[in-house]
């Protein structure tokens, strides 16, 4: 049975491809996983220059409340930035940010057919042979990240440019804003977090940067030899120090209780290959603060991801994982960093 | 668990009941029901100690904060809203020991914390 968003995906597209005819939109299904869009992959078919088309693509679509509020426009415009540099990424097409044609904002991109994203997946013991190859591209791209020029992106248009002494502080304001705001209950441990984090603050970032946001094992689609084919979830994007990005890949919830950062390769490695790629330093002390803080940063996410079904801006049962799931897991990730288990 | 077992399982118990129905996309159904297993099996796997582990962290957390721990209504809501009112007073007292530099107040703090993930892990836990 054809999916109800499947003429509405058509009608949209028809417009954008004036000279196109016959312009057809099949096989569109929701994609598992995603907490802060419904991404769902589609086949677009049409005739353009006497010639029939094919494109698998995605269309990424706002829910009706998300795990994380992000605007939409960042996430277009970081993975544009990005394309056809050493970061590899999908391309995007269409950015829609009225409600009008699908009900929420959204944009469509080419899909990256064919390769697998899942953890479940790449530590089933299929891929145990290429594991060090994703691990060193894992973290050779997050230098290659750290190493852009926002600028020379232009991505200082979208983005706000902190100075390099405030962005430890933007973030743990803005994290603790976020605990404040949706807590459901009395987070003490992640409370002491943020107490020492406000007593022993990071020296400046090296650079401003750009930060993914949520670079983690996961979040990039790989292949059979261990190649990483395309970086995904950029909506928590921003510009900001280099080592939060480290940091949120070294936070333990993501080793996947494999006793590996990001369940691939032992902390100093990554660290290695991340200092190779960027040209930058991963101060000891420094990153243990960034580490510190995207264990508070994920708490976040999960508090406000109970909040949201809590609240009833979203009954999706994602939402339900990720706190039942991570909650406990972040704490004892926490008491893991500052050396209390 | 937050959100609270008894709301999540009305959900779940509705979004069954929908992917029950035809014309649901095949790959929104499976996903709704691979997510609806897990969340089942976590909760199966707390159902049974749920009480229990309340009763046990709200007379460690009374003890320690010099309190009483209320258990006249054993629902596990009502524990749980008990478990946050002292766990508000266990910020407070940490708070006030660090200011302090009470050592000895300051381990027992952390002591209970710790003791307090262990009550709470479940056995997919990723730490």
């Amino acid at each position: 049975m054809a999916h109800p968003l499947e003429p509405r995906v058509a009608n949209y597209i028809a417009a954008k491809l004036p000279d196109a005819s016959d312009v057809a939109v099949d096989g569109l299904e929701r994609i598992s996983g995603g907490a802060s869009r419904e991404t769902y992959r589609f086949r677009l078919t049409y005739r353009q220059g006497g010639q029939d088309h094919a494109r698998k693509l995605i269309l990424r679509r706002d829910p009706p409340a998300s795990l994380i509020d992000t605007e939409r426009r960042v996430e277009f415009e970081a993975y544009r930035a990005f394309h056809g540099s050493a970061v590899p990424v999908p391309k995007m097409l269409w950015l829609e940010e009225q409600d009008a044609a699908l009900d929420h904002p959204f944009f469509i991109a080419e899909e990256l057919s064919g390769f697998q994203a899942a953890p479940t997946t790449l530590f089933a013991g299929g891929y145990d042979a290429v594991l060090p190859n994703v691990a060193e591209r894992k973290w050779t791209i997050l230098g290659e990240i750290a190493r852009a020029d926002p600028v020379a992106l232009g991505l200082d248009k979208w983005l706000e440019t902190p100075a390099a002494d405030r962005c430890w502080r933007r973030e743990l304001d803005h994290w603790e804003h976020i605990l404040d705001t949706d807590e459901a209950e009395p987070q003490p441990i992640t409370r002491a977090a943020i107490r020492w984090l406000r007593a022993n603050p990071p020296p400046p970032a090296q650079k401003v940067a750009v930060v993914h946001g949520d670079y983690r094992t996961g979040n990039f689609l790989y292949d059979p030899a261990g190649e990483i084919r395309g970086v995904l979830d950029w909506e928590m994007a921003h510009l900001g120090d280099p080592l939060e990005d480290l940091g949120w890949s070294f936070n333990p919830v993501w080793e996947f209780g494999r006793g590996l950062a990001g369940g691939l390769a032992p902390q100093a490695e990554a660290i290695d290959t991340w200092e190779r790629a960027s040209g930058l330093v991963a101060d000891a002390q420094a990153l243990h603060w960034w580490i510190l803080f995207n264990c508070v940063k994920g708490q976040g996410i999960w508090v406000g991801s109970a909040r949201t079904f809590i609240d009833g801006g979203n009954r999706d049962p994602i939402m339900v994982y990720s706190a039942w799931w991570l909650l406990n897991a972040q704490e004892r990730a926490m008491l893991k960093v500052m050396g209390k288990l | 668990m937050t959100p609270q077992v008894p709301s999540v399982l009305v959900e779940l118990a509705g979004l069954m009941g929908r992917n029950a129905e035809p014309g649901v996309p095949d790959g929104e159904r499976a996903n709704a029901l691979r997510l609806s297993a897990g969340l089942l099996g976590m909760a199966a796997e707390r159902w049974d100690s749920a009480a229990d582990n309340l009763v046990r962290e709200n007379r460690a957390l009374a003890a320690l904060l010099d309190d009483t721990a209320a258990e006249d209504d054993l629902r596990v809501s009502v524990l749980g809203a008990e478990n946050a009112r002292l766990r508000a007073r266990l910020i407070a007292a940490h708070i006030a020991a660090e200011q302090a530099g009470d050592a000895q107040r300051l381990d027992a703090i952390w002591a209970e914390l710790v003791a307090s993930t262990e009550r709470r892990k479940i056995s997919t836990a990723p730490v």
